[in-house]
């Protein structure tokens, strides 16, 4: 593609004897935010780590603005990293923070100044720069750890699970915070995360990963509504997974007559797609929760436990009651294994 | 446990643990000849006397020398033993730590005997010279693992946010790693300047005529004469110890090393 | 990042290669002496000709013997000393358990020597026991079994306190309450709650204190002379004295093999008593 800005060929990443990632294929769009997905042990972590040239590939090739990188070590390769911990330095003012890397470039001290006050700048955080990273709070620290790695002006921006040490409140304003950057920079970014709302609200595109490898890649609104396989309907919150024979859901305790027949050898619903209160089948109710807008329910039926949203104005049922519902085929998904 | 138990049972144990300091203090301060408690009058004659022993003088002089000169030749060569073994996953490590830890496990008065027969006679070095292996050696397990310590609590990807950033694995040592371990090292230097200072087993056997540590030069003068210039000169040693551990607390919470 | 080994071993050799030369290798050779009673001959007729002569048994029992005896005396003291420590309000344990290491920052000339003030003929000791009438004369004190003993115990205390109270720490907070509120009393307190958990620091406290009794010698040099020979004092008179090196390498070989089987024993019993 034209404008591949990062790509990785090939890649097999390993530690030691174990193989963490074989074979790793991915091109990345310059000025793309990219997202990679997947719990913990999936691989995105080594990727990213392969990308900032903290790990040797065992065989492939890494390529950024039309550059071989593979050989090159990490502190030549024009990248950022922002890690999960900040890595700040924590006998370094905020201000020498920022400026460290511009003062190994050997500018001079009214250049670093301008660069370093502008960073900061950037970020909001003019006013501190006298304070150490111990004095600041977590979401000081970390626009200070961004502005750090935002002043020398690196190719790709990496960022470990930017968003998961931060509270509710804070990781909303950080991910405009990011996305914001990402807009007036164009800077290429990619970001590793277990969170699939963090990227669903960020990426362009999300690539998620199992076992070191890709399960899918797309946009968000693509992986949401349409995953293609059991493990990613899973991981982006479908949480009714069966297997389907003939026009029934099975599994290890029972079937369930679904009254319609699939392509897909599996059938998911969303909690919201199960329609509570009506319906040709029955379930007891084993728990309820009040979530605002809408009520949880864990619903027992021959198949296993559903889970059920319901909206608020539906007549609430305790726990105990049974109560019909339906898994309809409007909001079924198809699934390959 | 009441307040009360607890006080007494800590009062005894310290009386006992420190009292003979205290007592050590005061008989220096005897106004008589002869070494003694409670002391025959008051008066510092026999403290300043421990100044004037040209023996004393020398080899406060050499046991300074070894301390300081001692401890850093160990520092220099245990800080990057110290970080190889916890940064890297070095085969051998096992190995490599019980070996440098070792002198710690043999009883001083052999070290120096096998130093002095199989390093000292057939290599025909100095005594000094074999005074500051030894005491280099005798150092340097407490420089790694106070060292090691302080690197423990340095998470690694402070080194590595430096070198994306732009360093040399040097730089990212000497601008990241030193500064933060500055109070360990530190904390190492005092522990083994204390420790080469009061050593006496090993540099027993080395010590000769005329080049001996002070603790040794002690010994001998007490051998010969018994007055109050001993006590006096260990009050004075003691003082000397306290503070400099008490100064080190001050500035960087030394316990938190050891 | 760290995966160069070579560079890793490059920093870590100078340090290794340094005592590996200047003490392995010397006092590997030192203890190969033992076993050469005539040299060029391996056997163990130097451990044979040692333990034959009753005033080496005599004084190899009376090292181990004191050695046990203040290892377990200061055990017995330490826990008392540090369950008040742990006790004591956070701003007075500081101080307290400074004062208890302060010690172990001065030479142990200075501390050995206090002993001979006290214990001495005209030390306070008898100078308060000539003066109850007690006595008629001053007892000898130094040069005896009780002094070196004394002596042992001041110098080591401090570690087997400072190894205990490490271990105290780190029992969880409410622990001992839980259990007096269930009925137990200080003394089932002891042995089925506190014993247990602090076993790891007992046994560190406990192989200091051990090793480092054996191994002393300004101590028992200064306490005990002659008079009162310990395995290393007795070493030093084979060499500067009687020109034996084979019955110092043997000494050596003994009081080496003795801390070593101390610390494995102390550890199978920490582990067997769970």
């Amino acid at each position: 593609m034209s404008d591949t800005f990062v790509s990785l060929t090939d890649l097999t990443l390993s530690y030691g004897q174990t193989v963490a990632v074989p074979n790793l294929n991915l091109d990345i769009v310059e000025g793309e935010l990219i997202a990679l997905l997947g719990p913990s042990g999936c691989g995105k972590t080594t990727t990213m780590r392969a990308i900032a040239g903290l790990l040797t590939p065992a065989s492939g090739r890494i390529m950024i603005d039309g550059t071989d990188v593979t050989r090159t070590p990490a502190n030549k390769r024009g990248i950022g990293l922002v890690f999960q911990s900040y890595a700040l330095f924590p006998h370094l003012s905020a201000f020498e923070n920022v400026a460290f890397g511009l003062r190994l470039q050997k500018l001079s001290d009214a250049q670093v100044r301008a660069k370093t006050e502008a960073g900061m700048a950037t970020v909001g955080l003019t006013g501190f720069e006298t304070r150490k990273p111990a004095e600041m709070s977590g979401g000081q620290q970390q626009r200070l750890a961004l502005a750090r790695s935002l002043v020398m002006q690196p190719k790709v921006l990496l960022l470990d699970e930017p968003l998961s040490n931060l509270d509710a409140r804070l990781r909303l304003e950080m991910r405009n915070e990011l996305q914001r950057v990402q807009k007036d920079t164009g800077i290429t970014m990619v970001f590793v995360t277990h969170d699939q709302s963090e990227a669903l609200a960020l990426a362009d595109r999300i690539v998620l990963m199992k076992d070191g490898k890709i399960e899918q890649l797309g946009k968000p609104a693509d992986l949401y509504a349409k995953p293609a396989t059991a493990f990613a309907a899973e991981f982006m919150g479908f949480e009714n997974i069966f297997r389907v024979d003939g026009t029934d859901l099975v599994s290890d305790t029972g079937r369930l007559s679904m009254g319609f027949a699939a392509q897909a050898n599996m059938l998911a619903w969303r909690p919201s797609g199960v329609s509570v209160g009506a319906g040709p089948h029955k379930g007891r109710v084993l728990a309820s929760s009040f979530a605002g807008g809408h009520r949880e329910y864990v619903l027992e039926s021959p198949i296993g436990q559903i889970k059920a949203d319901a909206p608020i104005e539906t007549p609430e049922v305790t726990l105990g009651q049974e109560v019909a519902f339906d898994l309809p085929r409007e909001t079924a998904r198809h699934l390959v294994a | 446990m009441s307040r009360l138990t607890i006080w007494v049972i800590l009062g005894v144990t310290l009386t006992f643990l420190i009292g003979p300091f205290l007592i050590v203090i005061f008989a220096g301060m005897s106004a008589g000849e002869a070494l003694a408690f409670p002391p025959q009058g008051l008066s510092l004659k026999w403290y300043a006397k421990v100044f004037t022993v040209e023996s004393f003088r020398a080899s406060f002089a050499l046991s300074l020398f070894l301390a300081i000169f001692g401890t850093l030749a160990a520092l220099a060569i245990g800080i990057p033993a110290a970080y190889a073994l916890n940064r890297y996953d070095l085969p051998g490590a096992e190995m490599i730590r019980t070996i440098v830890a070792a002198p710690i496990i043999v009883p001083g008065i052999i070290v120096g005997l096998a130093l002095l027969r199989y390093f000292v006679v057939p290599l025909d070095v100095t005594i000094t010279m074999a005074l500051f292996v030894t005491h280099a050696a005798l150092v340097l397990p407490y420089a790694v693992r106070v060292v090691s310590s302080s690197l423990n609590n340095l998470r690694s990807d402070m080194e590595e946010a430096a070198v994306i950033l732009g360093c040399t694995r040097f730089q990212a040592f000497t601008k990241v790693v030193l500064p933060n371990i500055r109070g360990g090292i530190l904390a190492a230097f005092i522990l083994g300047f204390v420790t080469s200072f009061n050593e006496v087993p090993a540099s027993l056997f080395l010590s000769g005529p005329g080049v001996r540590t002070l603790p040794i030069d002690m010994l001998s003068y007490m051998e010969i004469t018994f007055d109050p210039s001993v006590a006096a000169l260990s009050a004075l040693l003691a003082f000397m110890s306290v503070a400099i551990v008490f100064i080190a607390e001050r500035l960087l919470g030394f316990s938190r090393y050891v | 990042m760290f995966l160069n080994r070579s560079e890793g071993l490059a920093l870590a050799l100078p340090a290794a290669l340094f005592t590996f030369l200047v003490f392995l290798v010397p006092v590997g050779i030192l203890l190969s002496v033992a076993f050469q009673a005539e040299p060029g001959v391996w056997s163990l007729r130097g451990y044979v000709d040692f333990f034959s002569q009753p005033l080496n048994r005599t004084v190899f029992l009376r090292t181990l013997k004191l050695g046990i005896l203040v290892a377990g005396t200061s055990a017995v003291i330490g826990y008392l000393a540090a369950f008040c420590i742990v006790n004591l309000p956070a701003t007075s344990r500081g101080s307290i358990f400074g004062l208890v290491v302060l010690p172990l920052m001065i030479s142990p000339v200075a501390r050995t020597y206090a002993w001979i003030v006290i214990l001495g003929r005209t030390g306070i000791v008898n100078d308060t026991i000539v003066g109850l009438g007690l006595s008629n004369t001053p007892i000898r004190l130094l040069f005896t079994e009780t002094a070196v003993f004394v002596g042992l115990l001041q110098l080591f205390l401090p570690l087997m306190i400072i190894s205990l109270v490490s271990a105290m720490e780190n029992i969880p907070k409410d622990v001992v309450p839980a259990a007096r509120v269930l009925g137990a009393s200080w003394f089932q307190v002891f042995f089925r709650v506190i014993l247990p958990l602090t076993k790891e620091g007992l046994v560190i406290g406990g192989t200091l204190v051990f090793t480092g009794a054996l191994t002393a010698y300004i101590t028992p040099a200064i306490l005990g002379g002659s008079k009162v020979l310990m395995l290393e004092t007795l070493l030093y008179q084979k060499v500067n004295v009687s020109n034996d090196f084979v019955s110092a390498s043997v000494i050596a070989m003994i009081l080496i093999v003795m801390c070593f089987s101390a610390n494995l024993v102390l550890k199978r019993i920490a582990s067997v008593r769970s």
